[in-house]
């Protein structure tokens, strides 16, 4: 390989690691500030309905899909609730390290061509994938 | 407890955590015992809180691109499986032996902290074939030298299974542990100290999430409580890092350091006391 064919080489590397970074980037970002909004929403909504802030309820043994799979049922029912809200907000924020892990593997995969590091991304999104399954 | 003092307590465990760079878990647990609260739930709001703040901050970091992600992406195999075992650890344990390992940490990581080094890095003068095969490379372009820094590194047949431990110590504790990760990609990998600070933060989120997930399946997480102290400690934090880039006082950072001493040794002497 000649010295220019390495630079456009190294150059490209440049761009995809610029995409993938900003990609990742953009990812934690907007489920962060997801999160937050829907959190302040479910207690605004909460304080002008009880004048209290807070929301009061436990959620006991499920697993993060059933809690926004319920959660989702009822919105769709119409029964759209402060607490919903919240719950949205927390699972959004549980589901942004989950986004960043698949948008990674998808990076590996399908434009690094690695499957030595796709295989290893797999590995985490399984594990991460049984544990929001456990109850 | 009351929104309000979740909130606030939740606002300053934030800020001592970003100005201290310990993380907000070491100082919100603590508190949140102080004020009546078990240990356990304390130790699983906080690992909520901490998948905020790191991927906050991730991804100012991402951007920048320090963070590698092959080094995250190795180290978080073991992270998330030592992260797993430790939140099961945890809620089989008794209140006490979880007082003494929060004071241990605490303390392990203070003086950690405290000691700093302030040694020049060295680049990594032979890679071994393991970490070569792993791809364990990168470059950055660091602003303050005006250079690109080239790197390589090492020893991740060792880096790997030290993770696991520092998965396990986040998992039960409900904090990120960033102190101890920063240590072993240092020490042992050999990465500037720029990326090591940067990728760990990564790797901690993925860690968070794990724990948070076998936490929220035994039902140990309350959303009511979640809720004021997710926002109180990322709104701590980004004030703590806002205030940080005007002060970099040392005397400053000697106070925040003074509260962790004492938050770590208080841990300890109630956790002995439990015991006996």
């Amino acid at each position: 390989m000649s010295s220019g064919d390495t630079k456009i080489a190294a150059a490209r590397r440049g761009a995809d690691k610029f995409e993938i970074d900003a990609l990742i980037g953009y990812v934690l970002l907007s489920g962060v500030i997801l999160s937050v909004v829907l959190v302040i929403a479910g207690l605004a909504w909460a304080w002008t309905r009880t004048g209290r802030l807070g929301v009061d309820y436990t959620i006991a043994h499920v697993n993060l899909f059933q809690f926004v799979v319920d959660d989702l049922r009822e919105v769709f029912r119409g029964a759209l609730r402060p607490r919903l809200l919240t719950s949205l907000g927390i699972a959004a924020l549980m589901l942004t390290p989950y986004a960043r892990v698949l948008a990674s593997l998808l990076f590996f995969a399908l434009v690094e061509h690695n499957w030595k590091y796709s295989l290893f991304t797999g590995f985490v999104l399984a594990v991460l994938t049984y544990t929001l399954f456990l109850r | 407890m009351a929104f309000h003092w979740l909130f606030l307590i939740s606002i300053a465990a934030g800020f001592v955590g970003a100005m201290s760079g310990m993380g907000g878990g070491v100082v919100l647990i603590p508190a949140l015992t102080l004020c009546g609260m078990g240990i356990k739930p304390a130790i699983a709001i906080s690992m909520v809180s901490v998948i905020a703040t790191s991927s906050g901050a991730a991804s100012a970091y991402v951007r920048d691109r320090i963070t590698n992600l092959k080094v995250g992406m190795f180290l978080e195999m073991f992270t998330i499986l030592g992260a797993i075992v430790g939140a099961m650890v945890t809620l089989v344990s008794g209140q006490s032996l979880l007082f003494i390992a929060f004071g241990a940490v605490l303390l392990v990581s203070w003086s950690a902290l405290f000691l700093q080094r302030h040694e020049q890095w060295h680049p990594v003068a032979h890679q071994d074939r393991f970490s070569q095969w792993l791809e364990l490379e990168g470059s950055y372009y660091d602003q303050a030298a005006h250079e690109t820094i080239e790197y390589r590194g090492a020893r991740a047949y060792l880096g790997g299974p030290l993770m696991f431990v520092a998965g396990l110590i986040a998992g039960m504790l409900g904090i990120g542990a960033g102190a101890l990760k920063v240590l072993i990609h240092d020490l042992v990998m050999g990465l500037p100290p720029k990326v090591s600070t940067t990728t760990s933060n990564l790797i901690i989120g993925v860690t968070a999430l794990a724990g948070t997930s076998v936490y929220l399946a035994a039902g140990v997480i309350d959303p009511g409580l979640v809720a004021p102290v997710m926002l109180g400690i990322l709104l701590g934090a980004y004030l703590g890092t806002k205030v940080l880039v005007r002060l970099s006082n040392q005397t400053i950072r000697g106070f925040f350091l003074a509260v962790l001493l004492v938050l770590g040794m208080e841990m300890l002497v109630r956790g002995i006391r439990g015991a006996l």
